[in-house]
């Protein structure tokens, strides 16, 4: 296809959806590389976290122990205000630059994305694992405790389940807002999509075909991720029917009973 | 008689409010005790001390004389062994029914699976609940609710039956179908200490009836005594009060 710099608008941006669409591909699959895996490992440090807040202290407890918790909390506080009280785009400069001066290691800038993106969502969903252990109602951990569960079987067998389903909308969001916000690690040169897009852009000086291209792309990932995650959210509901074993009357009868029609 | 609970001066302040104080008594194996009073008069207060929901103040419980208070590494042990069955049923909302049922036993009792089901069911069917083993807790009544509660507490095999008000939270059509069970269990010898408001309940199944006020027990006798000729003013007062309405 001939392509001029007199071409239409919608010349110039199939040209360069054609022209670059490996480098599209390239920058979009390490954006979803990179927000997935920081998603993931965000989620499981703000388990930990949220788990860790959320641990009973008493008046009762060994001094020794409530000290110690006392100190823990305290660093996890300062992890979690300083992390969400900073723009990423921040803490990549100073993470990347930070680890290079101090350490002399050269982070690939892959992993500096993986390691800013993990430890930034990290501190967001501490608190909300945090609100979501706190959400469930506080007869759940006591019927636990009443037949003898200690505080972590409870925590692990009945509260985390709960919890967990309660807070995947949140974060769901989480991942969405990571797929966009991963742009900003162009600044370390990590090659995601809008790194990828902006080097595009620099070679035909066309910004608005190219970064239409790149938000319909965005869109695409994000729209596609809220789909996914909402038919996750809906299977771990579990069954809405359930199946009556015979009956007082005649026995070998199976009835299956289906209710919740608000889903 | 083997005194299971022995209760010395217990004392319990939420703050500066005293809501317990200086409480004294026993219950046997075997016996089915109701614990009768006004709202706020301590009642579930102490119900959820001898389970150590609640924290004691003061005072001491012995489990078969042996004062629990002291040896806090065995409250989980020790609470495997007190049932108990809550006004607001609080059923485990992410496990099914018979779930329910089994995961104290796997867990605390490390009991297999197979052997856990099989309890479980038992138990189930006692309560009339074994038809509805896959329904999750939101799918079912508040008296079946309330039924798997009992099944569940009973799964764990307890030395006694803690019970909060059961009936207090189900709709009036369906306090019968937990009272059936109940009455049932206390006819089978099952210890149990009943907190309630069914004074007919109190009057017709229980050994014992205490009647609690402002944070002490003002009376602790035989139902008849309790219902026909109460000697103190206070429990006069209460009954006719109840009975009236």
């Amino acid at each position: 296809m001939a392509i001029t710099p007199d071409s239409g608008f919608f010349q110039w941006v199939m040209y360069i959806a054609q022209q670059y669409w490996p480098l599209f591909l390239r920058g979009a699959e390490v954006t979803l590389i990179i927000s997935l895996t920081g998603t993931i490992i965000g989620f499981c440090i703000g388990l930990i976290i949220g788990v860790i807040r959320t641990i009973p202290i008493d008046p009762n407890t060994n001094p020794i122990l409530r000290f110690l918790y006392k100190i823990i909390n305290i660093i996890l506080l300062a992890y979690i205000e300083i992390f969400r009280g900073t723009p990423m785009i921040v803490q990549a400069m100073v993470v990347f630059y930070g680890v290079a001066m101090v350490y002399g290691i050269h982070l690939s800038t892959l992993f500096a994305g993986f390691l800013i993106v993990s430890i930034n969502t990290g501190a967001y969903m501490a608190e909300i694992v945090r609100g979501g252990i706190l959400s469930i109602d506080k007869g759940q951990f006591e019927a636990a405790h009443s037949i003898g569960m200690t505080h972590s079987q409870t925590m692990w067998n009945i509260i985390l389940p709960q919890a967990v389903r309660n807070i995947l909308p949140a974060t769901s969001n989480e991942f969405v807002i990571n797929i966009k916000d991963t742009s900003v690690l162009n600044v370390i040169g990590v090659t995601e999509l809008f790194f990828m897009s902006k080097s595009a852009a620099g070679n035909n000086f066309r910004y608005f075909e190219v970064f239409l291209v790149t938000c319909t792309i965005y869109l695409i990932m994000t729209f596609t991720v809220t789909r996914i995650l909402r038919f996750l959210e809906v299977k771990l509901e579990g069954p809405s029917v359930y199946t009556i074993h015979g009956s007082q009357t005649v026995p070998e009868a199976e009835f299956r009973i289906t209710d919740r029609g608000k889903h | 008689m083997d005194k299971i609970i022995e209760i010395n001066h217990l004392q319990k302040n939420f703050g500066r409010n005293e809501v317990l104080k200086d409480i004294n008594f026993s219950v046997s194996k075997g016996e089915v005790v109701c614990i009768i009073g006004a709202s706020g008069s301590g009642k579930s207060t102490l119900l959820r001390c001898i389970n150590l929901l609640e924290y004691p103040t003061a005072g001491e419980i012995l489990y078969h004389g042996q004062n629990i208070l002291q040896h806090k590494m065995t409250t989980a042990v020790y609470r495997a062994k007190m049932g108990m069955v809550f006004q607001q049923f609080n059923l485990f909302n992410n496990l099914n029914v018979l779930q329910n049922c089994m995961v104290g036993q796997v867990k605390v009792l490390k009991r297999n699976k197979t052997e856990a089901r099989k309890t479980a069911l038992e138990y189930l069917e006692l309560v009339g609940m074994s038809q509805y083993i896959n329904a999750k807790p939101s799918q079912i009544s508040g008296g079946q609710k309330q039924r798997v509660a009992i099944a569940r507490a009973l799964s764990m095999e307890p030395e006694a039956l803690l019970f909060d008000e059961p009936t207090s939270a189900l709709d009036p059509e369906l306090v019968g179908e937990v009272l059936k069970v109940m009455k049932a269990l206390a006819k089978s010898g099952l210890t149990m200490l009943v907190v309630t408001h069914e004074m007919a309940f109190a009057r017709d199944v229980s050994h014992r009836v205490v009647f609690m006020d402002e944070g002490v027990i003002v009376e602790d006798d035989t139902p008849e005594v309790i219902f026909n000729d109460p000697r103190n003013e206070r429990t006069r007062t209460f009954l006719k009060r109840i009975l009236e309405n």
